[in-house]
């Protein structure tokens, strides 16, 4: 199986990508500081929607690298007073697009360049209740042929977001509890199995470096660490037919709670400490002492996830859901 | 839950010339009165400020806004939504002087070994802090709220259609019943509200949740669509969110049966001789509230925060709850704070031995009457269930507000 970090840049996220444009030019001063950065120019230089824009400048906030401001947009730079804004056209600056980067943009499937604001939009309705996705008006809303909205609903389906119901409708949600609990407790019986199988074939360094930068790297977040756990371990076991299996139930999961931590629900901080006792015992401890931490983990972290279920009720439905989808 | 006018806003302190030392308590009708502000003021000695709010706009801004409070007065129950969110931090009971004088009913789950503890979410379930920051019933020494006031609630009738309740003991099968019709209001509130119609469902014989505590979604399904079904044949005249609201539906004779708070009893005007409190068949259906500590507080502002908690178990804040009906998880201090009188009738369920005043000084008992549902053991020995915040709640919430704005706006 593939790591994150061997990933093709075709798959990664496009937010990423964009990420990694604005960053280098950022760095190198292509872009200077005080310059005023919109989304809408940004998105159609890098040909794209908005929605993959918003998150990477959410990230590069994250990093310091940009900061938001009395106006629109974010500025260049951290924060600083004396700092003014410059307000140019994007295109007019030239910025260094690295080759594989930008045939990354281009030779994505058509759908891939829009899938993951409607993967992100149709996890979240989830939460307030049932939708029905009309086909047409998610053609209309990303402009595109009925076929490549076929292409991306199935890639939905696939990932455990939609279904279709008894008039061949296209449904999501309603995301329950039920559904929360029952995943986890999947969770709980086939992954520890899994990295017991997988136990001779566990990226030991990789396991190793991530657990030393626990604590140390700021930057480090819960899910870095449960990709780590998946890629370097997990994914390692000598079953294909599990692997995918875990990987398959744990897709609505992962959409969901991006979804969520994007609405501003807080993220957990007390699993960090969890991941460094679990990558300690992983690296040097009989795996059977991991696999049965494994298992506790899993149950404490369903049990939070149920929490977060019921606070979710406190977001009101005023986030507004896209024109495609309609209210059952 | 009623409070006087000036009390409906925040309190601020007056400028003052020295800058004073302040706590700021953001909380509900339950707690937050006049009378126990300007006690705890002038005793310990700094200014205390309210922020008085409806229960659901309580729990969201104590939850995203933990920064504009100190200290949060609100019920168990919806430590699922604040505690989760992150918003507030550990009492530590060692700092709690009077920590071992709280009963068995807040600390254990029930007030004797024997007694049935009650579906949903006793208190107990969300009073101790555990290993990895979630809250349960295995006791320890840190805390998530300070247990101070509850009570067991019921709905009220009208004798005039139901009679006085001797005959036919009420059940709480009369909050769907046909004869209310057209004059049934219910309190909106999802963890509240949600249980008086769920209770009057089952007790009707109309549907049968597998645990009414913690319902499935295809029962959650089952009670709307009786909800949907009753409020199509116009059974609901309106909901309300805070006492106010429902002594205006009551003054203005438009109920006949709904769900009620303890204090709204003292504020009935001309429906007093015929609208009275129920003690169901099926038993209570209970609540707990508390103090608990935001997270920010450190250092001087958490020892004020610590002095107010201790504060509150010190009597005098427990009697002015009384007065209103409601109970003190530190009861020894609460009985030495009332007169013998008050005690008898509020605690002991004795008639009143002359008329008795609520806490702004208006009398709410006229001398004579009986409390509903007798003694104190005798009601918490009755829970049927605690107001709770199922698995499902996020779900039932969004159900239950479709159904509220339905029926305000009574739509057919």
């Amino acid at each position: 199986m593939i790591g994150r970090p061997n990933k093709p840049l075709a798959q990664e996220p496009r937010y990423e990508l964009i990420a990694q444009v604005l960053r280098r030019n950022i760095l190198s001063a292509v872009l200077p500081k005080g310059l005023v950065l919109l989304e809408g120019p940004i998105a159609a230089l890098m040909q794209t929607s908005r929605m993959p824009v918003q998150a990477a400048l959410r990230m590069l906030a994250d990093e310091g690298l940009v900061h938001r401001f009395d106006g629109r947009g974010y500025l260049v730079g951290s924060e600083d007073p004396a700092l003014s804004p410059l307000r140019r056209d994007i295109s007019s600056f030239a910025l260094h697009i690295p080759q594989q980067v930008d045939d990354a943009l281009q030779t994505r499937g058509t759908w891939r360049h829009f899938y993951d604001d409607i993967e992100e939009q149709v996890a979240l309705c989830q939460v307030f209740g049932e939708f029905r996705i009309v086909e047409t008006e998610l053609a209309d809303y990303l402009g595109v042929s009925r076929t490549v909205v076929r292409d991306v609903l199935s890639r939905l389906q696939e990932r455990g977001l939609i279904r279709k119901d008894a008039s061949s409708h296209w449904i999501a949600g309603p995301l329950t509890a039920r559904t929360v609990r029952e995943k986890f407790e999947l969770r709980a019986i086939v992954e520890p199995a899994a990295l017991r199988l997988a136990a001779p074939h566990i990226r030991y360094s990789q396991i190793e470096e991530f657990r030393d930068r626990i604590g140390t790297d700021p930057s480090l977040k819960p899910e870095s660490l449960e990709d780590a756990l998946m890629d370097y371990c997990i994914a390692q076991a000598p079953n294909t037919a599990l692997v995918e299996m875990i990987q398959n139930n744990q897709m609505l999961l992962t959409s969901v709670n991006r979804a969520l931590t994007g609405l501003g629900l807080p993220e957990d901080a007390i699993a960090l400490d969890q991941y460094r006792t679990l990558f300690d015992l992983i690296a040097r401890h009989p795996i059977d002492s991991a696999a049965e931490y494994l298992r506790d983990h899993l149950h404490i972290m369903g049990a939070k996830n149920l929490a977060r279920m019921k606070i979710v009720a406190m977001i009101s439905e005023t986030v507004g859901f896209a024109p495609y989808l309609s209210p059952r | 839950m009623l409070t006087t006018q000036s009390d409906q806003t925040t309190q601020v302190a007056a400028p003052a010339r020295i800058q004073r030392r302040r706590l700021r308590v953001r909380g509900t009708s339950i707690t937050l009165l006049k009378e126990v502000r300007e006690r705890a003021q002038a005793d310990l000695g700094f200014d205390v400020e309210y922020e008085l709010l409806d229960f659901i706009t309580c729990q969201r801004q104590a939850a995203m806004q933990p920064e504009g409070y100190d200290i949060y007065e609100q019920c168990f129950h919806n430590l699922d939504i604040v505690w989760f969110w992150g918003s507030l931090q550990p009492i530590d009971t060692q700092r709690i002087a009077d920590w071992n004088k709280i009963t068995d009913l807040s600390k254990e789950g029930g007030i004797s070994k024997y007694a049935w503890r009650g579906h949903g979410d006793a208190p107990v379930r969300k009073l101790y802090v555990q290993p990895g920051g979630f809250l349960g019933p295995k006791q320890g020494r840190y805390i998530s709220m300070l247990p101070t006031v509850h009570n067991m609630d019921s709905f009220g009738f009208d004798t005039r259609v139901f009679g006085q309740g001797d005959v036919k003991r009420p059940s709480w099968s009369w909050l769907l019943d046909r004869r209310a019709k057209g004059r049934i209001a219910l309190v909106d509130e999802p963890a509240i509200g949600f249980f008086d119609a769920a209770l009057a469902a089952e007790s009707a014989g109309e549907l049968q949740f597998t645990d009414i505590g913690n319902m499935s979604i295809a029962e959650i399904d089952g009670l709307m669509a009786l909800l949907e079904d009753r409020r199509r044949q116009g059974y609901f005249c309106g909901s309300w969110r805070t006492g106010e609201e429902a002594a205006r539906l009551l003054q203005e004779d438009r109920v006949s049966a709904q769900s009620m708070w303890s204090p709204v009893y003292g504020h009935l005007g001309k429906m007093a001789d015929v609208f009275v409190e129920s003690a169901p068949v099926e038993g209570y259906r209970a609540w707990h509230g508390g103090a608990s500590l935001s997270r920010h507080l450190n250092g001087p502002q958490l020892d004020m925060g610590y002095e107010y908690l201790n504060w509150w178990l010190g009597g005098y804040a427990g009697a002015v709850m009384a007065r209103q009906g409601y109970y003190m998880s530190a009861p020894e201090r609460t009985k030495a704070a009332l007169a013998p009188e008050e005690w008898a009738y509020w605690y002991e369920g004795a008639p009143a031995a002359r008329d008795l005043l609520g806490p702004s000084g208006k009398v709410v008992v006229k001398a004579g009457a009986r409390r509903a549902g007798g003694t104190y053991e005798d009601r918490a020995n009755r829970i049927a269930l605690w107001n709770t915040v199922m698995e499902e709640y996020n779900y039932a919430a969004r159900s239950w507000d479709r159904f509220i704005r339905r029926v305000n706006e009574g739509q057919k």
